[in-house]
Protein backbone atom coordinates (compact mmCIF):
# COMPACT_ATOMS: atom_id res chain seq x y z
CA UNK A 1 0.00 0.00 0.00
CA UNK A 2 2.59 2.51 1.09
CA UNK A 3 4.63 2.05 -2.04
CA UNK A 4 1.66 3.29 -3.99
CA UNK A 5 1.81 6.56 -2.14
CA UNK A 6 5.35 7.01 -3.24
CA UNK A 7 6.74 6.98 0.29
CA UNK A 8 10.17 5.64 0.77
CA UNK A 9 9.88 2.42 2.75
CA UNK A 10 11.54 2.72 6.10
CA UNK A 11 11.02 6.44 6.70
CA UNK A 12 8.42 6.76 9.38
CA UNK A 13 5.85 9.43 8.67
CA UNK A 14 4.92 11.79 11.50
CA UNK A 15 1.22 11.16 11.07
CA UNK A 16 1.52 7.40 10.86
CA UNK A 17 -1.16 6.93 13.43
CA UNK A 18 -3.65 8.75 11.22
CA UNK A 19 -3.03 6.66 8.13
CA UNK A 20 -6.67 5.79 7.74
CA UNK A 21 -7.92 9.35 7.71
CA UNK A 22 -5.01 10.66 5.64
CA UNK A 23 -5.66 7.90 3.15
CA UNK A 24 -9.21 8.99 2.82
CA UNK A 25 -8.43 12.66 2.42
CA UNK A 26 -5.54 12.23 0.05
CA UNK A 27 -6.91 9.53 -2.15
CA UNK A 28 -10.67 9.35 -2.11
CA UNK A 29 -10.71 7.84 -5.59
CA UNK A 30 -10.54 4.10 -5.86
CA UNK A 31 -6.88 3.30 -6.66
CA UNK A 32 -8.18 0.72 -9.11
CA UNK A 33 -8.92 3.46 -11.61
CA UNK A 34 -5.31 4.61 -11.62
CA UNK A 35 -4.08 1.02 -11.89
CA UNK A 36 -6.39 0.30 -14.82
CA UNK A 37 -5.27 3.49 -16.52
CA UNK A 38 -1.65 2.52 -16.01
CA UNK A 39 -2.33 -0.90 -17.48
CA UNK A 40 -4.10 0.65 -20.43
CA UNK A 41 -1.19 3.00 -20.97
CA UNK A 42 1.13 0.02 -20.89
CA UNK A 43 -0.92 -1.47 -23.72
CA UNK A 44 -2.21 -4.64 -22.10
CA UNK A 45 -5.95 -5.03 -21.66
CA UNK A 46 -5.95 -8.70 -20.82
CA UNK A 47 -8.06 -8.62 -17.65
CA UNK A 48 -10.98 -7.05 -19.48
CA UNK A 49 -11.56 -10.21 -21.50
CA UNK A 50 -12.23 -12.15 -18.36
CA UNK A 51 -15.41 -10.20 -17.77
CA UNK A 52 -17.03 -9.84 -21.18
CA UNK A 53 -19.06 -6.90 -22.40
CA UNK A 54 -22.39 -8.69 -22.00
CA UNK A 55 -21.60 -9.68 -18.44
CA UNK A 56 -20.68 -6.13 -17.57
CA UNK A 57 -23.85 -4.80 -19.13
CA UNK A 58 -25.91 -7.29 -17.17
CA UNK A 59 -24.11 -6.44 -13.94
CA UNK A 60 -24.61 -2.72 -14.57
CA UNK A 61 -28.29 -3.34 -15.27
CA UNK A 62 -28.75 -5.29 -12.07
CA UNK A 63 -26.88 -2.71 -10.01
CA UNK A 64 -28.90 0.17 -11.46
CA UNK A 65 -32.14 -1.68 -10.94
CA UNK A 66 -31.22 -2.67 -7.41
CA UNK A 67 -30.14 0.82 -6.41
CA UNK A 68 -33.29 2.36 -7.84
CA UNK A 69 -35.43 -0.20 -6.09
CA UNK A 70 -33.61 0.42 -2.82
CA UNK A 71 -34.02 4.18 -3.15
CA UNK A 72 -37.67 3.81 -4.01
CA UNK A 73 -38.21 1.48 -1.06
CA UNK A 74 -36.48 3.97 1.23
CA UNK A 75 -38.61 6.83 0.01
CA UNK A 76 -41.91 5.09 0.71
CA UNK A 77 -41.66 3.45 4.14
CA UNK A 78 -43.63 6.31 5.69
CA UNK A 79 -46.45 5.59 3.29
CA UNK A 80 -46.38 1.89 4.09
CA UNK A 81 -46.44 2.56 7.81
CA UNK A 82 -49.34 4.95 7.54
CA UNK A 83 -51.16 2.45 5.36
CA UNK A 84 -50.70 -0.30 7.92
CA UNK A 85 -51.90 2.12 10.55
CA UNK A 86 -54.98 2.92 8.53
CA UNK A 87 -55.77 -0.75 8.10
CA UNK A 88 -55.44 -1.28 11.84
CA UNK A 89 -57.60 1.73 12.57
CA UNK A 90 -60.31 0.53 10.24
CA UNK A 91 -60.13 -2.89 11.89
CA UNK A 92 -60.53 -1.31 15.30
CA UNK A 93 -63.60 0.67 14.29
CA UNK A 94 -65.00 -2.35 12.48
CA UNK A 95 -64.64 -4.56 15.53
CA UNK A 96 -65.99 -1.77 17.74
CA UNK A 97 -69.09 -1.50 15.57
CA UNK A 98 -69.48 -5.25 15.64
CA UNK A 99 -69.24 -5.26 19.43
CA UNK A 100 -71.75 -2.42 19.70
CA UNK A 101 -74.11 -4.30 17.42
CA UNK A 102 -73.82 -7.46 19.49
CA UNK A 103 -74.30 -5.43 22.65
CA UNK A 104 -77.47 -3.94 21.16
CA UNK A 105 -78.64 -7.41 20.21
CA UNK A 106 -78.03 -8.62 23.74
CA UNK A 107 -79.97 -5.65 25.12
CA UNK A 108 -82.87 -6.39 22.80
CA UNK A 109 -82.92 -10.03 23.80
CA UNK A 110 -82.75 -9.01 27.42
CA UNK A 111 -85.74 -6.75 26.92
CA UNK A 112 -87.56 -9.62 25.28
CA UNK A 113 -86.75 -11.84 28.24
CA UNK A 114 -87.99 -9.17 30.62
CA UNK A 115 -91.21 -8.82 28.65
CA UNK A 116 -91.76 -12.58 28.67
CA UNK A 117 -91.06 -12.67 32.37
CA UNK A 118 -93.58 -9.91 32.95
CA UNK A 119 -96.07 -11.85 30.84
CA UNK A 120 -95.66 -14.96 32.88
CA UNK A 121 -95.70 -13.15 36.19
CA UNK A 122 -98.51 -10.87 35.05
CA UNK A 123 -101.18 -12.97 36.68
CA UNK A 124 -99.27 -13.38 39.88
CA UNK A 125 -98.38 -9.72 40.39
CA UNK A 126 -98.05 -8.28 43.82
CA UNK A 127 -95.25 -9.38 46.11
CA UNK A 128 -93.43 -11.59 43.58
CA UNK A 129 -93.26 -8.91 40.87
CA UNK A 130 -92.32 -6.32 43.46
CA UNK A 131 -89.43 -8.33 44.81
CA UNK A 132 -88.33 -9.05 41.26
CA UNK A 133 -88.28 -5.33 40.45
CA UNK A 134 -86.37 -4.56 43.62
CA UNK A 135 -83.92 -7.33 42.79
CA UNK A 136 -83.43 -5.97 39.29
CA UNK A 137 -82.58 -2.53 40.65
CA UNK A 138 -80.18 -4.01 43.15
CA UNK A 139 -78.57 -6.21 40.51
CA UNK A 140 -78.22 -3.21 38.25
CA UNK A 141 -79.86 -4.91 35.30
CA UNK A 142 -82.46 -2.17 34.71
CA UNK A 143 -82.06 1.55 34.19
CA UNK A 144 -82.84 3.69 37.20
CA UNK A 145 -83.47 7.37 37.81
CA UNK A 146 -83.35 9.47 40.89
CA UNK A 147 -81.60 12.13 42.86
CA UNK A 148 -78.02 11.55 43.84
CA UNK A 149 -74.42 12.59 43.93
CA UNK A 150 -72.07 13.19 41.05
CA UNK A 151 -68.29 13.00 41.56
CA UNK A 152 -66.02 13.93 38.67
CA UNK A 153 -62.35 12.88 38.83
CA UNK A 154 -60.03 14.48 36.28
CA UNK A 155 -56.40 13.63 35.52
CA UNK A 156 -53.97 16.28 36.65
CA UNK A 157 -53.15 18.71 33.82
CA UNK A 158 -49.81 17.94 32.22
CA UNK A 159 -47.67 19.95 29.81
CA UNK A 160 -45.90 16.99 28.32
CA UNK A 161 -48.18 14.08 27.51
CA UNK A 162 -45.19 11.80 26.82
CA UNK A 163 -43.52 12.16 30.19
CA UNK A 164 -46.69 11.86 32.15
CA UNK A 165 -46.39 10.60 35.69
CA UNK A 166 -48.88 7.79 36.31
CA UNK A 167 -49.26 9.13 39.83
CA UNK A 168 -50.91 12.23 38.39
CA UNK A 169 -53.57 10.21 36.64
CA UNK A 170 -56.73 8.80 38.10
CA UNK A 171 -56.00 5.14 38.72
CA UNK A 172 -58.22 2.14 39.11
CA UNK A 173 -57.55 2.02 42.85
CA UNK A 174 -58.85 5.61 43.24
CA UNK A 175 -62.10 4.71 41.52
CA UNK A 176 -62.36 1.48 43.51
CA UNK A 177 -61.98 3.34 46.80
CA UNK A 178 -64.44 6.03 45.74
CA UNK A 179 -67.04 3.50 44.58
CA UNK A 180 -66.70 1.42 47.73
CA UNK A 181 -67.01 4.60 49.77
CA UNK A 182 -70.20 5.50 47.93
CA UNK A 183 -71.67 2.02 48.47
CA UNK A 184 -70.74 2.33 52.11
CA UNK A 185 -72.36 5.77 52.28
CA UNK A 186 -75.66 4.34 51.17
CA UNK A 187 -75.67 4.61 47.39
CA UNK A 188 -78.35 2.53 45.74
CA UNK A 189 -76.94 2.49 42.22
CA UNK A 190 -73.62 3.67 40.78
CA UNK A 191 -72.38 4.25 37.25
CA UNK A 192 -68.99 5.41 36.00
CA UNK A 193 -69.06 7.26 32.67
CA UNK A 194 -72.37 5.57 31.91
CA UNK A 195 -71.14 2.09 32.86
CA UNK A 196 -73.49 0.73 35.47
CA UNK A 197 -71.78 -1.05 38.34
CA UNK A 198 -73.13 -4.37 39.49
CA UNK A 199 -71.98 -6.79 42.11
CA UNK A 200 -69.74 -8.49 39.55
CA UNK A 201 -68.24 -5.37 37.99
CA UNK A 202 -64.48 -5.15 38.01
CA UNK A 203 -62.58 -1.85 38.01
CA UNK A 204 -59.07 -2.48 36.80
CA UNK A 205 -56.37 -0.73 34.86
CA UNK A 206 -54.80 -1.80 31.60
CA UNK A 207 -51.87 0.39 30.69
CA UNK A 208 -52.97 3.98 31.04
CA UNK A 209 -56.66 3.20 30.69
CA UNK A 210 -59.07 2.26 33.43
CA UNK A 211 -61.31 -0.66 32.57
CA UNK A 212 -64.77 -0.77 34.09
CA UNK A 213 -66.41 -4.05 33.20
CA UNK A 214 -63.79 -4.52 30.44
CA UNK A 215 -64.78 -1.20 28.83
CA UNK A 216 -61.87 1.24 28.63
CA UNK A 217 -62.70 4.66 30.05
CA UNK A 218 -60.62 7.80 30.11
CA UNK A 219 -60.50 11.00 32.11
CA UNK A 220 -62.70 12.71 33.19
CA UNK A 221 -64.37 9.95 35.17
CA UNK A 222 -67.91 10.84 36.17
CA UNK A 223 -69.12 8.68 39.04
CA UNK A 224 -72.85 8.99 39.50
CA UNK A 225 -74.51 7.51 42.56
CA UNK A 226 -78.21 7.49 43.26
CA UNK A 227 -79.17 7.94 46.88
CA UNK A 228 -79.51 10.63 49.49
CA UNK A 229 -76.83 13.09 48.37
CA UNK A 230 -76.58 14.92 51.69
CA UNK A 231 -76.06 11.72 53.67
CA UNK A 232 -73.65 10.36 51.10
CA UNK A 233 -71.60 13.55 51.09
CA UNK A 234 -71.25 13.65 54.86
CA UNK A 235 -70.55 9.93 55.07
CA UNK A 236 -67.89 10.23 52.36
CA UNK A 237 -66.26 13.19 54.09
CA UNK A 238 -66.12 11.28 57.35
CA UNK A 239 -64.72 8.08 55.91
CA UNK A 240 -61.25 7.34 54.61
CA UNK A 241 -62.55 7.94 51.10
CA UNK A 242 -62.78 11.63 51.89
CA UNK A 243 -59.16 11.61 52.98
CA UNK A 244 -58.15 9.90 49.77
CA UNK A 245 -60.02 12.46 47.66
CA UNK A 246 -58.37 15.29 49.58
CA UNK A 247 -54.94 13.71 49.06
CA UNK A 248 -55.62 13.26 45.34
CA UNK A 249 -56.56 16.90 45.07
CA UNK A 250 -53.76 18.44 47.11
CA UNK A 251 -50.82 16.12 46.44
CA UNK A 252 -51.37 14.94 42.89
CA UNK A 253 -53.42 17.77 41.43
CA UNK A 254 -56.22 15.45 40.37
CA UNK A 255 -59.47 17.31 39.88
CA UNK A 256 -62.19 16.22 42.32
CA UNK A 257 -65.55 17.82 41.75
CA UNK A 258 -68.50 16.75 43.87
CA UNK A 259 -72.01 17.98 43.22
CA UNK A 260 -75.48 16.79 44.07
CA UNK A 261 -77.89 16.26 41.23
CA UNK A 262 -81.64 16.23 41.46
CA UNK A 263 -82.13 13.84 38.62
CA UNK A 264 -79.63 11.23 37.55
CA UNK A 265 -80.49 8.50 35.09
CA UNK A 266 -78.25 5.47 35.15
CA UNK A 267 -78.42 2.87 32.39
CA UNK A 268 -78.95 -0.78 33.12
CA UNK A 269 -75.97 -3.06 32.97
CA UNK A 270 -77.83 -5.20 30.50
CA UNK A 271 -77.04 -8.85 30.62
CA UNK A 272 -77.25 -10.78 33.80
CA UNK A 273 -75.93 -14.29 33.74
CA UNK A 274 -77.60 -17.03 35.69
CA UNK A 275 -74.82 -18.41 37.84
CA UNK A 276 -76.63 -20.50 40.37
CA UNK A 277 -80.20 -21.36 41.19
CA UNK A 278 -81.89 -23.49 43.77
CA UNK A 279 -85.37 -24.58 44.74
CA UNK A 280 -86.72 -22.58 47.66
CA UNK A 281 -87.61 -24.55 50.76
CA UNK A 282 -91.33 -23.84 50.57
CA UNK A 283 -91.63 -24.18 46.83
CA UNK A 284 -94.14 -26.60 45.48
CA UNK A 285 -93.35 -27.75 41.99
CA UNK A 286 -96.30 -26.87 39.77
CA UNK A 287 -97.89 -29.45 37.54
CA UNK A 288 -96.55 -28.74 34.04
CA UNK A 289 -99.88 -29.14 32.28
CA UNK A 290 -102.20 -26.94 34.32
CA UNK A 291 -99.73 -24.16 35.07
CA UNK A 292 -98.57 -23.21 31.60
CA UNK A 293 -100.37 -20.23 30.06
CA UNK A 294 -98.94 -21.06 26.66
CA UNK A 295 -96.72 -23.78 25.35
CA UNK A 296 -93.73 -21.67 24.41
CA UNK A 297 -93.10 -20.12 27.80
CA UNK A 298 -94.06 -23.07 29.96
CA UNK A 299 -90.49 -23.82 30.84
CA UNK A 300 -89.95 -20.22 31.88
CA UNK A 301 -92.69 -20.38 34.47
CA UNK A 302 -91.32 -23.45 36.16
CA UNK A 303 -88.91 -22.94 39.01
CA UNK A 304 -85.43 -23.55 37.79
CA UNK A 305 -83.84 -26.45 39.52
CA UNK A 306 -80.19 -27.24 39.96
CA UNK A 307 -77.34 -24.94 39.12
CA UNK A 308 -76.83 -23.32 35.78
CA UNK A 309 -73.60 -21.58 36.48
CA UNK A 310 -71.57 -19.79 33.87
CA UNK A 311 -74.47 -19.26 31.49
CA UNK A 312 -73.13 -16.60 29.17
CA UNK A 313 -71.18 -13.54 30.20
CA UNK A 314 -68.35 -15.76 31.35
CA UNK A 315 -65.85 -12.99 30.88
CA UNK A 316 -66.78 -11.14 34.02
CA UNK B 1 -19.17 3.37 -21.35
CA UNK B 2 -21.03 0.10 -21.39
CA UNK B 3 -21.31 0.17 -17.61
CA UNK B 4 -22.81 3.66 -17.61
CA UNK B 5 -25.32 2.73 -20.30
CA UNK B 6 -26.28 -0.42 -18.41
CA UNK B 7 -26.62 1.52 -15.17
CA UNK B 8 -28.82 4.18 -16.76
CA UNK B 9 -31.02 1.52 -18.39
CA UNK B 10 -31.24 -0.26 -15.04
CA UNK B 11 -32.27 2.91 -13.24
CA UNK B 12 -34.92 3.69 -15.85
CA UNK B 13 -36.19 0.11 -15.66
CA UNK B 14 -36.29 0.38 -11.87
CA UNK B 15 -38.30 3.59 -12.07
CA UNK B 16 -40.74 2.08 -14.53
CA UNK B 17 -41.12 -1.40 -13.04
CA UNK B 18 -41.13 -0.30 -9.38
CA UNK B 19 -39.79 -3.61 -8.09
CA UNK B 20 -40.32 -4.33 -4.40
CA UNK B 21 -37.37 -5.08 -2.18
CA UNK B 22 -37.71 -8.17 0.02
CA UNK B 23 -38.46 -7.24 3.61
CA UNK B 24 -35.37 -9.06 4.93
CA UNK B 25 -33.11 -6.72 2.93
CA UNK B 26 -34.78 -3.53 4.17
CA UNK B 27 -32.32 -2.80 7.04
CA UNK B 28 -29.37 -2.81 4.63
CA UNK B 29 -30.85 -0.43 2.08
CA UNK B 30 -29.77 2.94 3.52
CA UNK B 31 -26.12 1.96 3.81
CA UNK B 32 -26.19 0.22 0.44
CA UNK B 33 -27.54 3.35 -1.21
CA UNK B 34 -24.86 5.49 0.43
CA UNK B 35 -22.22 3.04 -0.79
CA UNK B 36 -23.69 3.17 -4.28
CA UNK B 37 -23.55 6.97 -4.15
CA UNK B 38 -19.88 6.76 -3.19
CA UNK B 39 -19.17 4.49 -6.16
CA UNK B 40 -21.11 6.82 -8.46
CA UNK B 41 -19.16 9.87 -7.36
CA UNK B 42 -15.92 7.95 -7.67
CA UNK B 43 -16.85 6.93 -11.21
CA UNK B 44 -17.78 10.48 -12.13
CA UNK B 45 -14.51 11.80 -10.82
CA UNK B 46 -12.55 9.13 -12.65
CA UNK B 47 -14.41 10.04 -15.80
CA UNK B 48 -13.42 13.69 -15.40
CA UNK B 49 -9.89 12.63 -14.59
CA UNK B 50 -9.92 10.66 -17.81
CA UNK B 51 -9.11 7.36 -16.19
CA UNK B 52 -12.63 5.89 -16.07
CA UNK B 53 -12.77 2.13 -16.39
CA UNK B 54 -15.95 0.08 -16.72
CA UNK B 55 -14.60 -2.89 -14.90
CA UNK B 56 -13.23 -0.95 -11.96
CA UNK B 57 -16.39 1.09 -11.74
CA UNK B 58 -18.68 -1.95 -11.64
CA UNK B 59 -16.49 -3.91 -9.25
CA UNK B 60 -16.19 -0.99 -6.87
CA UNK B 61 -19.93 -0.40 -7.09
CA UNK B 62 -20.78 -4.02 -6.35
CA UNK B 63 -18.20 -4.51 -3.64
CA UNK B 64 -19.12 -1.22 -1.97
CA UNK B 65 -22.77 -2.20 -1.73
CA UNK B 66 -22.04 -5.75 -0.64
CA UNK B 67 -19.44 -4.78 1.94
CA UNK B 68 -21.65 -2.03 3.35
CA UNK B 69 -24.58 -4.42 3.70
CA UNK B 70 -22.26 -7.02 5.19
CA UNK B 71 -20.96 -4.56 7.79
CA UNK B 72 -24.48 -3.64 8.82
CA UNK B 73 -25.42 -7.32 8.99
CA UNK B 74 -22.37 -8.11 11.12
CA UNK B 75 -23.06 -5.11 13.33
CA UNK B 76 -26.63 -6.23 13.82
CA UNK B 77 -25.45 -9.69 14.80
CA UNK B 78 -22.96 -8.20 17.27
CA UNK B 79 -25.40 -5.66 18.65
CA UNK B 80 -23.48 -2.64 17.38
CA UNK B 81 -25.45 -2.20 14.18
CA UNK B 82 -26.18 1.50 14.58
CA UNK B 83 -22.63 2.37 15.58
CA UNK B 84 -21.15 0.47 12.63
CA UNK B 85 -23.68 2.09 10.32
CA UNK B 86 -22.54 5.47 11.60
CA UNK B 87 -18.91 4.53 10.99
CA UNK B 88 -19.66 3.44 7.43
CA UNK B 89 -21.65 6.59 6.75
CA UNK B 90 -18.83 8.77 8.08
CA UNK B 91 -16.18 7.05 5.97
CA UNK B 92 -18.26 7.01 2.81
CA UNK B 93 -19.42 10.55 3.49
CA UNK B 94 -15.82 11.79 3.63
CA UNK B 95 -15.11 10.05 0.35
CA UNK B 96 -18.21 11.43 -1.31
CA UNK B 97 -17.34 14.92 -0.12
CA UNK B 98 -13.77 14.89 -1.36
CA UNK B 99 -14.79 13.31 -4.66
CA UNK B 100 -17.49 15.93 -5.05
CA UNK B 101 -14.90 18.65 -4.31
CA UNK B 102 -12.62 17.18 -6.95
CA UNK B 103 -15.49 17.08 -9.45
CA UNK B 104 -16.27 20.68 -8.63
CA UNK B 105 -12.64 21.66 -9.31
CA UNK B 106 -12.84 19.87 -12.65
CA UNK B 107 -16.08 21.49 -13.71
CA UNK B 108 -15.65 25.03 -12.46
CA UNK B 109 -11.88 25.18 -12.30
CA UNK B 110 -12.19 26.56 -8.80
Amino acid sequence: MTSRHGDAPGTRRPDASMTLITEFYRRPLDPGYALAAERRAAGGSAPRRRFGAAGMLALALVLGLGTTAATAALRHPVGQVSEARRVLESQITERGDEAAELQQQAMDLNKEIAAMQADVLGAASGPLAESLAAGAVEAGSVAVEGAGLRVVLTDAPSDDPDAEDPDNRVQDIDLQVLVNGLWGAGAEAIAINGQRLTSTTAIRSAGSAVLVDLVALSSPYTVEAIGDSVTMQTELARSSTGQLLATLRTTYGIGVDMSSARRLSLPGAGLTALRSASVPEDARLPEPAQDAPSGSVSSGSAVVTGSAGRAGGGGR
Amino acid sequence: MIAVIGLVVGVVAGLLLQPTVPLELQPYLPIAVVAALDALFGGLRAMLDGIFDDRVFLTSFLSNVVVAALIVFLGDQLGVGTQLSTAVVVVLGIRIFSNAASIRRHLFKA
